[in-house]
């Protein structure tokens, strides 16, 4: 019996199999750095119940063929994000941000829910094996439009791609590390992508405009977010903007509608999870160690931290797509899925929009590497602060460094084996005749920067080149200053950044939550001022109301 | 069968003893206003078991025949409110025994309660209009006076708008009653029914529905008919409150109005898209208004506004699912609607004060209700696997599936916002930094906690309403909205049996 039930809701196929894998190593990881991280919490026990019952929640919501089930599964997540935000330390944030959170997050589910709702209206089934229909024509009008819209609005939401962003950085700041890493950086964004592609490839038949709207949502996500990257003086709010930058090329990916792009978007969803709960792994043990977040307040630690160090830099390149990492590779399959789109496009909007975003993506990642080098900058390398003097090497435990160095390695293997295995055994059973445009022979282009690096420092020691430092006193107006007391930080230079020309008012606006829904959406509730102004307590009023609804009542029942 | 005058007897009896006994012996008053709500829930609860064997029970007052003789019938749909009536009464009751310590002539109180719990059970069980009007003022009236039982100012001032608006409502049912009368010498409804199906209906039955729909969209709370309800939830006691959001406003309005409506005058197109439009209006309102209130039970009274509006909208869309749907969110709302009131009353209880914006933190001091609140918030925001989330889900599908897209998205919207206000409440009063003036506040005594605890575990699982073995109870009660003629069929054959 217990089969056939299980038959009768869940679906394993290649798609959600690896990705339901991968929830299951993100869950374990994240444990096992619970362990230490977590220790002297209040409530423990509700923390890993709560983590337990979220990786529960997922795999069920990635396996189950019904949506009613999945949309059951998807809300109750929207819960635990909520309960395990609020165990953040700092509490009149927590609880806002907790709050935010749930609004966007459990407010898209209920989007998700009519989109469901139309599904059934024109399928008149919740199987999703029993669904495929096509977005335009037919005869249903706009109605699978906006099924496919409500249902893209809460993968949106649950991935953090714009409009719906606002969550993530803010959560990203006051929740705990490992909950951050968990649930923001890489069970929502599988499960977020997880649904997007499978709606887009399996229940609907995407076209063109649908495509397009796609590729700006995410070219648009991708510039934005790493624009607000490169300005945070937090540490784990700049990465939270980087975990909404990296939906929008997952998003774009998708966009494209070719199986090379797809592709690309799936792995690079793959690709992030690893890479950004190493970071945010990394960014918590820095937390653990110099107790602040804050950028100005950090710096020089790789001394201390080497470990963390490391694979703190292995993700950060591999983030910023940077060859022979992972990141890269998943971003050049989706660069050329736009290529193969521009190649294939039927009207000069799509070749124009196509050309457009594959510029935009490319300037994105640049951004994304920029931001990382003032990261490492103003964390590892750069000066000390007065306040961490000691030099001496002091590494986090084992079980906060392990899983850091466990996805670092992930970062690397993928990367330079990304033929032989991500690709081999999750992407291509998933998605169905990827061609490649190019050829990227990772082993060799591998050997190749090894050797250059390697020919590179022979020469430099051959040479006897030694880096040449001076360390002089400083003086203004005459009175020697102590240079530990202006050190430079990562973060002043892109101060500049900015002050901009337009990109002032820009920054500004972003900053008073002029770009946030949640902000905006709070606007629409003054609303309510009418409705309070009409409530005024006076008994004849209420009278004039009733009398003036039974008027209306006879005017349409008693004619 | 005599057992259904049980559920009058009971209650108005226990009313008289307490008020007799109540005044000098008040351990005694207090067993038997807990003995006869205990009573009263048990046999509801077997009820459920021999109305699913009978299908339908009818009792003749002293073995006269209907029409002539008064007679009391218990269908699916009459078990499924009674159960709900009973189960959240006896809860109440119980959490009042220590609530309502702090007021004088505790008494009074209960036997108003008894009272107002005999006129909701007559409500329910009666089988004739007039008898219905009766038994309806008599639970208005114990209401009006249970608003005012706190008798402060603004009590006093929500106890009076209440009653003026209240009575108002009778006038116009009692007016409707009078015309069908008239129209058809008979007010047993089955035999309305019966006389109206033969009968052109013509205009008297348009106007008598209005009439209805005024006065008895008046005690439901129906936008615009809803005004009286914020004050009179929000300024009751608290178990008061709960009461009345929890189960009042659903037997004196929604489900008279679903009796008449679908059993007795029968529903047209028009009559129901005139529900549906009721049901919209007062969500959005109700929601709108919720979200910026500061005081909490206002908070929850709109949202009551809001909830009976989907329960009406459910109605109104007219097929089985959807009718299946509203008459489980009626249920689901009865249980968490009355447990985020008596919340409500414990925060006050501690605290002393209503406002969220001076509250903060206050789940450290106060966890079972912290706690209980929390899952009454997530149930009526419809998140899984809660019970709310069912029936919403089950009412915007419904609306999709017969084709209302539009509705559905005002729907969905509407839940949006109630998961908005929900949250914050629950982020100003239990999260956040606790306000240093309730540092040294406790938790409320354990016989405050259990009904709280006990309500919440319902609200948990009140899914498993949905799988097949207790489906029936549900299923019945929408089969006898679904048929316009299974009623006055039933009743008939129930007589002549």
């Amino acid at each position: 019996m217990f089969n056939s039930l299980y038959r009768h809701f869940f679906k394993l196929d290649a798609l959600s199999s690896f990705v339901a894998l991968g929830i299951i190593v993100f869950s374990a990881l994240t444990l096992v750095y619970s362990l230490r991280f977590m220790r002297g919490h209040k409530q423990l026990i509700q923390y890993y119940t709560y983590i337990l019952f979220s990786a529960l929640a997922s795999i069920l919501a990635v396996l189950s063929n019904n949506l009613i089930l999945l949309l059951a599964c998807w809300g109750f997540l929207g819960l635990t994000l909520y309960l395990l935000i609020l165990m953040g330390e700092e509490q009149p944030a927590a609880a806002a941000t907790a709050k935010k959170a749930f609004v966007i997050v459990g407010g898209s589910d209920s989007l998700m829910l009519l989109g469901i709702g139309i599904l059934y209206f024109l399928t008149g089934t919740f199987w999703m094996d029993n669904i495929k229909i096509p977005l335009a024509g037919g005869g249903a009008g706009i109605l699978p439009v906006a099924a496919y819209l409500c249902i893209a609005v809460a993968c949106f939401a649950k991935a953090g791609a714009m409009p719906f962003h606002s969550w993530i950085p803010d959560c990203a700041e006051t929740a705990p590390i490992p909950v951050v890493a968990f649930l923001p950086a890489s069970l929502d964004k599988l499960l977020g992508i997880y649904l997007l592609a499978r709606v887009s490839l399996h229940l609907f038949v995407m076209n063109q405009a649908m495509n397009t709207f796609l590729m700006v949502v995410g070219t648009f996500t991708i510039i934005a977010a790493v624009a607000m990257a490169m300005v945070q003086h937090n540490l784990k709010r700049l990465l939270g903007y980087h975990a909404v930058s990296q939906v929008g090329y997952m998003v774009l990916g998708i966009g494209t509608g070719n199986p090379i792009g797809i592709a690309g978007g799936l792995f690079h969803m793959l690709n992030n999870a690893v890479y950004k709960s190493c970071l945010f792994f990394t960014a918590g043990n820095v937390e653990y160690r110099a107790k602040t977040a804050e950028l100005d307040e950090l710096g020089g630690l790789a001394k201390s931290l080497p470990i963390t160090y490391i694979s703190c830099l292995v993700a950060s390149l591999s983030i910023s797509g940077v060859p022979p990492f992972n990141g890269f590779v998943s971003k050049w399959m989706i660069y050329q899925g736009l290529i193969s789109s521009f190649q294939s496009s039927g009207s000069k909007v799509q070749a124009l929009v196509s050309v457009f975003c594959l510029v935009v993506a490319l300037f994105g990642s640049g951004l994304t590497l920029a931001s990382f080098m003032k990261l490492l900058h103003a964390v590892f390398l750069g000066q000390r602060t007065n306040s961490q003097t000691q030099s001496s090497r002091n590494e986090v435990p084992l079980t906060m460094w392990l899983p850091c160095v466990i996805l670092a390695a992930l970062c690397v293997v993928f990367g330079i084996f990304a033929y032989q295995v991500p690709l081999k055994l999750f992407i291509f059973p998933a998605v169905e005749g990827v061609l490649f445009l190019g050829t990227w022979q990772a082993v060799v282009s591998t050997l190749l920067v090894g050797a250059g690096l390697i020919l590179g420092l022979w020469l430099f020691n051959l040479k006897g080149v030694k880096p040449v430092m001076r360390q002089d006193t400083a003086f203004i107006g005459g009175e020697p200053v102590d240079l530990t007391e202006v050190r430079v930080t990562g973060t002043g230079f892109y101060d500049s950044v900015k002050n901009f020309g337009m990109l002032k008012s820009i920054y500004r606006k972003a900053e008073t939550g002029c770009f946030d829904i949640y902000e905006q959406g709070k606007k629409l509730f003054s609303l309510s001022k009418v409705f309070q102004y009409l409530h005024n307590g006076v008994l004849p009023t209420y009278l004039v109301w009733m009398l003036l609804g039974m008027l209306g009542l006879f005017f349409v029942l008693a004619r | 069968m005599s057992g259904l005058l049980n559920f009058i007897l009971i209650p108005l009896g226990a009313a008289f003893l307490v008020a007799l006994t109540g005044n000098r012996m008040k351990k005694a008053g207090n067993f038997i206003f807990i003995l006869a709500a205990f009573l009263l829930c048990a046999l509801s609860l077997y009820l459920v078991k021999s109305v699913g064997a009978q299908k339908i029970i009818l009792f003749k007052a002293g073995g006269w025949l209907p029409p002539l003789g008064i007679s009391m019938v218990a269908d699916g749909l009459a078990v499924l409110v009674l159960v709900t009536v009973n189960i959240v009464s006896l809860t109440v009751a119980f959490y009042s025994l220590r609530y309502m310590q702090r007021y004088t002539d505790v008494w009074k109180f209960q036997s108003l309660f008894l009272l107002m719990l005999a006129g909701m059970n007559g409500v329910i069980l009666s089988g004739d209009l007039f008898n219905m009007y009766v038994f309806l003022e008599v639970a208005s009236i114990s209401a009006y006076a249970l608003v005012a039982f706190g008798v402060e100012p603004e009590g006093l001032e929500a106890s009076f708008r209440y009653l003026v608006m209240g009575s108002l409502a009778s006038i116009f049912v009692l007016l409707g009653i009078a015309l069908l009368y008239g129209y058809c010498s008979t007010l047993n409804m089955a035999d309305i029914a019966l006389v109206l199906s033969s009968n052109p209906k013509g205009l008297l039955v348009g106007f008598v529905a209005v009439l209805f729909l005024a006065g008895l969209g008046l005690k439901a709370a129906i936008v615009p008919f809803h005004a009286w309800l914020p004050d009179a939830h929000s300024s009751a006691p608290s178990p008061v409150s709960a009461m009345l959001s929890g189960v009042l406003i659903k037997t004196l309005g929604i489900y008279t109005l679903a009796r008449i409506f679908f059993n007795v005058l029968g529903v047209s197109s028009k009559t129901l898209l005139v529900l549906m439009v009721l049901g919209i209006i007062s969500m959005a309102v109700g929601a709108i208004m919720a979200i910026s209130q500061s005081d909490i039970k206002r908070m929850f009274a709109y949202s009551s506004i809001s909830q009976i509006g989907y329960i009406v909208f459910a109605l109104g869309i007219g097929t089985p699912l959807a009718i299946f749907g509203g008459l489980f969110h009626l249920f689901n709302h009865a249980m968490f609607k009355s447990l985020l009131f008596l919340n409500a009353g414990s925060i006050e209880y501690s605290t002393g004060a209503r406002n969220l914006n001076k509250m903060g933190g206050l789940s450290r001091r106060l966890p079972v209700t912290g706690f209980t609140s929390l899952v009454g918030s997530m149930g009526i925001s419809g998140i899984p696997p809660l019970g709310g989330f069912w029936s919403k889900l089950i009412i915007i599908i419904a609306a999709a599936q017969a084709g209302y897209i539009g509705f559905a998205t005002i729907a969905a919207v509407v839940s949006i916002i109630t998961l908005a206000y929900y949250l914050k409440f629950q982020s100003f009063v239990f999260f956040g930094r606790l306000n240093k003036a309730w540092d040294g506040i406790k938790e409320v005594p354990l016989s405050m906690k259990l009904p709280m605890l006990f309500l919440a575990v319902i609200c948990v699982v009140s899914g498993i309403l949905l799988l097949p073995c207790f489906r029936p109870l549900l299923e019945s009660a929408g089969g006898v909205l679904v048929s316009t003629v299974q009623y006055k069929d039933a009743v008939i054959a129930a007589i002549k049996w």
